[in-house]
This record gives structure tokens, C-alpha cells and sequence, in this order.
């Protein structure tokens, strides 16, 4: 079975907060035994770097442009809250294991 | 260790008001550029990050990394709250007690600053604790503990 991934976090700057919840994102998804690789962009270039076949994930803390982005996107701003969390992580391996089949 | 500048009870009217005080102090510092202050409130406008936590709302106002010098923080509590648009609803807005302007030069060199911060916001006591303090010298009393 598949169990390395790569995960986009988007954010409203493109640097800051997505490296927060990206750094999150791949310390949880490994604790759950998955190997996660991040790139970090802006919403702007959410649906170009999705259609590229380069990730199979996007997590966002800014809302996305509408768009036939072809992979899972999750809100994750419950990663900077606390409020939600463990769901959003529970989230983000429900869609990885759906990678993986 | 990451500069950090400490405001309790600060009196602000708006948002912007409260940017323009706290980013004249790294400015005036020397940690971030002139465009700093402009770039953080054109970013606030179209990308917000105001955050609702459940209990204690805060607000992490930042912008691109070109604009800034030298990584600093600096952290505000508020004499009233003030209004911040949300970070994943952006028309909508939300009451804020505790901001944190941010100025990152390189987030991949901020890993450890940027989770402390995180797990910060994530803490209820520790919001709560920051709220109450009075003076400056509380919060760094509270905060250098957690940064560092």
C-alpha cells in the first residue's frame, strides 16, 4: 500500500501560515505512520499547482478560488486554533487512506 | 532568540490603528522595512487572519517576507477589543482580545518560533493569563517562558 504523500498548504501570504500548518500537518500525518513531504503556496496558485499532478492533498487556511481542483482540499485553520484539530487530522488520514487504495 | 516586543492594555480604535502602532515599533527598531506597515494592512484586506479559538479570539497579522529585516513578534493585549475579518470566513468579523504582528524573514528558520506560537493560541490558560496582564513586564513574564 502507497504511504508517502505530498501534502500543498496553502495560505493568504503564501509563506508563514502555511509553513506553520505544514509543519503540523506532516509531524501528526507521521505520528500516524505516513510519509508526508510539504510545499507551502498562496490561493492564487492553489488550482495551477493542484491540476499539476504534483500533490495528492491541499490543506488551506484562506479560502480557496473555486476551480476543478481533482484532489481533496481541507480547511485547516482548525491547526492554528485548536478548535476542531483532531478532527481536521482524522480528516486528512481519512483522505489518505482513500489515496492509497 | 526572536525579538519580542510587549504591549498590555494597548489602546487602539481599528485594526488599523492597532497595525500602524505596533509595526511603527519594529520599524523604529530597525526589523522591518518602511513598506512593512502597508504591506501587512493591504494583505489584512484581502487576506485576513483574524482567528476564532472558541474562547479568546486572536489575530496573526503578517505579510510577505521581503518586507521584513529581521524576525520579530510583537504581542498586544487590548484596552477594548477590536475588530479583525476572519481568516477562513473573510466577510466576516470577529472580536479580538490578543494580536501577535509577526515578522518572518524565513519561516523555514522560524519552525521553532512559528509552533511555539501555534500551540500558544492553542492554550486557554496561557490566553487567558496574557488577557489579565496589566502591564508589559506580566506579559513578557508569561510569554518569554513559552517563546523561548
Amino acid at each position: 500500500m502507497r504511504n508517502s504523500f505530498k501534502v500543498l498548504s496553502i495560505c493568504g501570504s503564501g509563506t508563514v501560515t502555511s509553513t506553520m500548518v505544514a509543519g503540523k500537518v506532516k509531524e501528526e500525518m507521521e505520528e500516524r505512520g505516513y510519509t508526508i513531504s510539504t510545499n507551502t503556496g498562496k490561493p492564487t496558485e492553489a488550482l495551477s499547482l493542484a491540476q499539476s499532478n504534483d500533490y495528492d492533498l491541499i490543506v488551506h487556511t484562506s479560502p480557496l478560488p473555486g476551480g476543478e481542483y481533482g484532489i481533496p482540499t481541507i480547511s485547516s485553520v482548525s491547526c492554528l486554533t485548536g478548535m476542531g484539530e483532531e478532527e481536521f487530522f482524522d480528516e486528512v488520514e481519512e483522505a489518505l487512506k482513500s489515496l492509497a487504495k | 532568540m526572536t525579538k519580542m516586543f510587549y504591549n498590555a492594555k494597548l489602546d487602539a480604535d481599528s485594526y488599523m490603528d492597532l497595525i500602524n502602532k505596533l509595526g511603527k515599533q519594529m520599524f523604529e527598531a530597525g526589523y522591518v522595512k518602511k513598506t512593512y506597515i502597508d504591506a501587512v494592512l493591504e494583505r489584512e484586506k484581502t487576506m485576513p487572519t483574524g482567528l476564532r479559538t472558541g474562547h479568546i479570539n486572536v489575530a496573526i497579522p503578517h505579510t510577505d517576507v521581503t518586507h521584513v529585516n529581521e524576525s520579530a513578534v510583537v504581542v498586544a493585549t487590548l484596552e477594548h477589543p477590536v475588530n479583525f475579518y476572519l481568516m477562513d470566513n473573510p466577510a466576516q468579523q470577529t472580536e479580538v482580545d490578543i494580536v501577535f504582528l509577526l515578522a518572518v524573514n524565513d519561516p523555514s528558520e522560524q519552525p521553532v518560533l512559528l509552533s511555539r506560537l501555534m500551540s500558544l493560541i492553542k492554550e486557554k490558560e496561557i490566553l487567558n493569563k496574557i488577557k489579565k496582564a496589566n502591564d508589559n513586564q506580566t506579559l513578557e513574564e508569561i510569554l518569554s517562558l513559552k517563546m523561548e
